[in-house]
């Protein structure tokens, strides 16, 4: 068993592409990149301002990926990367771990949300080795992120996904919070959402007290709009291929700013 | 699908319907459906453990082999079977002065796989459009070189060499190399290989 231990945490002797263990550097990266960023602490001059890097789809980018670890290493005040989901192309743990050995090289920590891509084959099992749970939320500098998994077509639009119950309570949990931003990759407008659970989404959103942003991927582009007509604001992000990301600066209850960097 | 029904499908693969002629020049040969070896195979992407038998022609140089391999659940959703079909040319022998040890310092192989698995999603079929997603999430397609180094322990009943050679490929597969292809270096040529195992055994 120890031979079967070593073997496994060395990526050249693989059984299958398709193999879900990863070796401990590799595994658990929420949990670690959560600790990373509770252990940082929120400048005290910053007063309530945030400022975070927003960004999507590194699947298959791996050139892009160091570029974009290079210029967001050049960024000042940045408590953290986002990445909005489809970290691989193809749901293979060696993605996964690409992505990672360039993300790694960040100066903050980075936090995920899974993607379709990262469902495909046994991408599931995979993505949880390496990262975590498909939904999970935190707070950092009163800001609750909450990250949803809405890869309903993955789920062939079984109506348990996203878990619009879980979503409710993360948004019910105001305590300590000021503002409330949800991650997703595929935003509620696309037709990979569940068309059934868009309008509870929606709802969602509009009922929670201190909702700022609705975040999303998925697309392969920027976008900012207000599709719903509700004051919620939906962003999504430009893919690792475009070569620039936005910068989030959040202050208030609900006011931010956004600056396109290329990089 | 077990092993032992793997190697009976073969043997008792039906004759063709023009009777076989005579091998007049190698008597003991058997009949050209009749595979010439055994392997045994980890890694590489055909499996935690596979088996398998095959067919070499030309003197050994040539091999074709089917293995069925298996990637228990601590490794997957569910477990997986791995068919695997591969070729594999080894073009240079090399005696070892006298001993019953020999060297073939080079081969090149391609293999097609096949995951059986409940839990593997399809990246194909009604949850999608046509072209959704390009690629099989099942099935996949690689490239190997490799050697091996053997021993021959006398003769089998045929009047064949008896012999155990023990090999290895480094390989990779088409989403890997699609991978490596679309980057300029970001992704080093050597984070998308794999390495396999095995052995051969002409027993009979």
């Amino acid at each position: 068993m120890a031979g079967l231990t070593l073997l496994t945490g060395c990526d050249l002797i693989e059984f299958s592409p398709n193999q879900t263990h990863s070796p401990a550097a590799y595994s658990d990266l929420t949990a670690k990149n959560l600790a990373a960023l509770a252990a940082r602490p929120v400048p005290a001059a910053a007063g309530d301002t945030l400022r975070i890097v927003f960004t999507g789809d590194s699947q298959r980018f791996y050139d892009e990926a160091e570029a974009l670890v290079r210029s967001v290493n050049q960024q000042r005040g940045i408590s953290m990367v986002l990445v909005a989901g489809d970290i691989s192309d193809f749901g293979l743990g060696r993605e996964l771990r690409w992505v990672h050995d360039k993300l790694k090289n960040l100066r903050v920590p980075y936090l995920t949300v899974v993607g379709n891509h990262d469902l495909v084959a046994n991408g599931r099992k995979t993505y949880q080795e390496v990262f975590g749970p498909l939904d999970y939320s935190f707070t950092h500098a009163r800001t609750r992120f909450i990250m949803l998994n809405t890869n309903s077509r993955e789920y062939r639009f079984d109506g348990t996904v996203p878990r619009i119950g879980w979503l409710e309570q993360q948004l019910a949990d105001t305590a300590g919070v000021r503002r409330q931003i949800v991650v997703t990759h595929v935003p509620s407008m696309s037709v990979d959402f569940d068309p059934r659970l868009e309008q509870p989404y929606v709802r969602a959103l509009e009922q929670a007290p201190r909702v700022a942003l609705s975040l999303s991927g998925h697309q392969h582009n920027f976008s900012i709009e207000e599709p719903y007509g509700n004051g919620i604001t939906f962003i999504n992000s430009y893919s690792f291929e475009q070569r620039r990301y936005v910068v989030l600066t959040l202050w208030g209850d609900k006011e931010f700013r956004l600056e396109t960097v290329v990089f | 699908m077990s092993f032992p029904a793997l190697l009976l499908l073969h043997l008792a693969a039906p004759a063709p319907s023009a009777p076989v002629p005579a091998d007049t020049a190698r008597p003991d040969r058997a009949r050209w459906y009749v595979p010439t070896h055994l392997l045994a195979h980890t890694a590489g992407g055909q499996g935690l453990a596979a088996v398998g038998t095959g067919w070499t022609v030309s003197r050994d140089r040539l091999a074709l082999e089917v293995l069925a391999g298996y990637l228990p659940k601590k490794f997957s959703i569910t477990p997986v079977g791995v068919f695997t079909a591969k070729v594999t040319y080894a073009p240079w022998q090399l005696g070892l002065g006298g001993t019953p040890w020999h060297v073939r310092p080079l081969a090149l192989g391609g293999f097609v796989s096949y995951s059986a698995s409940r839990g593997i999603s399809l990246s194909r079929g009604s949850k999608y459009e046509e072209g959704y997603y390009w690629w099989s999430s099942r099935t996949r397609v690689g490239a190997f070189v490799g050697g091996s180094a053997g021993r021959t322990f006398g003769l089998t009943k045929r009047g064949t060499a008896r012999s155990a050679t023990a090999y290895y490929e480094l390989g990779t597969n088409d989403l890997y190399l699609v991978s490596w292809m679309t980057n300029k270096g970001g992704l080093p040529l050597r984070s998308i290989l794999t390495l396999g195992f095995g052995v051969r055994l002409h027993i009979w």
